[in-house]
């Protein structure tokens, strides 16, 4: 089987942990526990026709390494990153972009999946404006709630298929 | 304590697990080798130690299996085994790992890596790698995030959480500000824009009144006046409107400010009337912004005359300079204003005066608390016409303004 370590990066609070919980344990916590240092999980991606086997490594990274993550022993061999920001507060989506210009930087041709999450805090949350440059074409998107559960698998599944069309 | 261990240690050396980071094992660093007769004790206090989970041992064969394993720490170490197997974050690393086979000496360290436990509990470990010639084997020290810990990572929760706190109290403040900035905007224009055809109405008005009275139909003239009236009023409350909207929008440079002479100056462009304006106190220069300050004080001086019941009457002005604000009160001998009304006063649009026929927008009030709060100093009212005639209201002026 297929082993590929996907990094989730973002501001503190955005959701990492939650996300990562949510997707392996189909749970989530009410009361904020922040991560000090990192989590790291295993996600066996659902076999699906046509799909080679994935084994996702999670790793759940304190928020607040900021750019300094690219440069830690950490992100040793990762194949993709999934940077995550929290619809409700907007300047964690800026963030977003610094952190996918980052990665993209330290790891060119890796994929980055870019996930908006708690949907479930706002109306309409598919009608929040985003930055430009996540709304690019070509650009990998998906909004979320770790709370009620929506898309996040997708949004790992997604990730699984890039890693393994782009072979790496 | 009854700590199950893994396997026997093997010879490894005592010094190992002591060496905190840096280049390993640095041994002139240490002032002697331990004398021979020390080693069953070194020996005694590791094998304590590590009886009471406070650090943990496993040895990786070049494959990088588990092959043997020593303390409390290891009980998630599965041997026989890839170490990647027990320890997920190691995935992605082994050639770092292999690597340090050329390089005796240095240390792979993986700090704070959550791990979960047999029992179900996660717990937070330092991981740390090296190449042990002896054994001819890799060597991961595992041990506690110190005990620091608790009362650290309590403070680091506490910190982030008054972080994020203020993350959304800083955006949702420049939502509210955006939305103020809107809704005067929003004013602004409909104020302006309605203005042009309200004089039209007014000028129609008045023709037609001008006609209607040469006609000799003179109770359609009265009505038609009545109308013109109210249209004047209208178009007065419309340019308060603009006037309110615009506050926050003016901006002008700080300069020395002499309000001596600008509460002299306020006083005698008042119309005259039977209403005696008394000025006391200290009135100094200050740097702050003339027009704002001019705004309140003529407004507060007219507003107490305007509404005051009687013909003869008393308004004081007085100021005392604080350290950091000027403390300015308007005080008057009128009618007062109940307690329930209070914070109506300020609003836009609220005349406590019930003829709306009196020469009042209702916005002289609201434009001051703006104007005031807008220069960062504060405006209190305070009044009781059950216990005793009269108004005061006393404002904070800053005589430090940043602009």
């Amino acid at each position: 089987m297929i082993t590929r370590k996907v990094m989730l990066l973002g501001e503190i609070g955005v959701g990492k942990s939650s996300l990562a919980r949510r997707l392996v344990f189909d749970k989530f916590a009410f009361d904020y526990k922040p991560t000090i240092g990192v989590d790291v999980f295993r996600y066996e991606v659902p076999v699906r026709a046509g799909h080679a086997p994935m084994v996702l490594i999670v790793w759940d990274t304190d928020g607040n390494f900021g750019d300094a993550i690219f440069r830690h022993i950490y992100m040793k061999e990762a194949a993709a990153a999934l940077i995550i920001g929290d619809l409700s507060r907007p300047p964690t989506l800026d963030s977003m972009v610094k952190l996918g210009a980052g990665f993209s930087g330290a790891f060119p041709g890796r994929h980055i999946g870019y996930i908006v999450n708690k949907t479930d805090l706002l109306p309409e949350p598919e009608t929040r404006p985003l930055p430009a440059e996540l709304t690019r074409p070509g650009i990998s998107l998906i909004r979320t709630s770790a709370k009620t559960g929506d898309h996040v698998p997708e949004a790992f599944i997604s990730a699984a298929d890039c890693i393994a069309r782009r072979g790496q | 304590m009854s700590q199950k261990l893994s396997s026997p240690p093997p010879t490894a050396s005592p010094a190992a697990a002591s060496e905190p980071v840096g280049r390993f094992p640095a041994q002139r660093r240490l002032s002697s080798e331990p004398p021979p007769e020390l080693f069953p004790a070194i020996l005694d206090a590791a094998f304590m130690v590590a009886g009471y989970g406070s650090f943990g041992l496993v040895w990786l064969d070049c494959e990088l299996q588990a092959t043997r394993s020593y303390g409390s720490l290891v009980e998630f170490i599965k041997l026989d085994a890839p170490v990647t197997d027990s320890v997920l974050a190691l995935y992605g690393m082994e050639t770092e790992i292999l690597n340090l086979r050329a390089a005796p000496g240095r240390i792979l360290e993986l700090p704070a890596i959550g791990v979960a436990q047999p029992d179900g509990d996660t717990k937070r470990l330092n991981f740390s790698i090296f190449w042990q010639q002896s054994q001819d084997a890799f060597l991961v020290l595992i041990y506690r995030v110190a005990s620091q810990t608790e009362i650290e990572l309590e403070l680091s929760r506490q910190i982030r959480a008054r972080l994020m706190a203020e993350a959304t109290v800083t955006a949702k403040s420049k939502e509210l500000a955006r939305a103020n900035t809107d809704l005067e905007s929003f004013a602004a224009i409909i104020s302006h824009d309605l203005k042009g055809p309200m004089r039209h109405l007014r000028r129609l008005t008045q023709q037609l009144a001008t006609e209607t009275e040469a006609a000799g139909h003179h109770p359609l003239s009265l009505r038609l006046s009545e109308i013109e009236t109210q249209s004047q009023r209208m178009s007065q409350m419309l340019s308060a409107l603009l006037d309110y909207s615009s506050l926050g929008r003016k901006y002008e440079a700080l300069a020395p400010v002499d309000t001596a002479a600008l509460i002299e100056s306020v006083a005698a462009s008042l119309p005259k009337s039977g209403i005696a304006i008394s000025i006391s106190g200290s009135w100094p220069t200050i740097w702050t912004l003339a027009a704002p300050l001019d705004l309140v004080l003529r407004n507060l001086i007219d507003n107490a005359v305007k509404h005051h019941d009687r013909e003869q009457g008393a308004i004081e002005v007085s100021c005392v300079e604080g350290v950091n604000a000027l403390t300015i009160s308007v005080s008057d001998d009128g009618p007062g204003i109940s307690q329930k009304h209070h914070e109506a006063a300020f609003l836009p649009f609220r005349t406590l005066n019930a003829d709306q026929n009196a020469d009042s927008t209702g916005m002289g009030l609201a434009m001051v608390k703006k104007v005031v709060e807008t220069a960062g100093g504060a405006i209190v009212l305070s009044s009781d016409p059950a216990e005793k005639r009269g108004t005061t209201f006393v404002v904070s002026w800053p005589t430090h303004m940043a602009v």
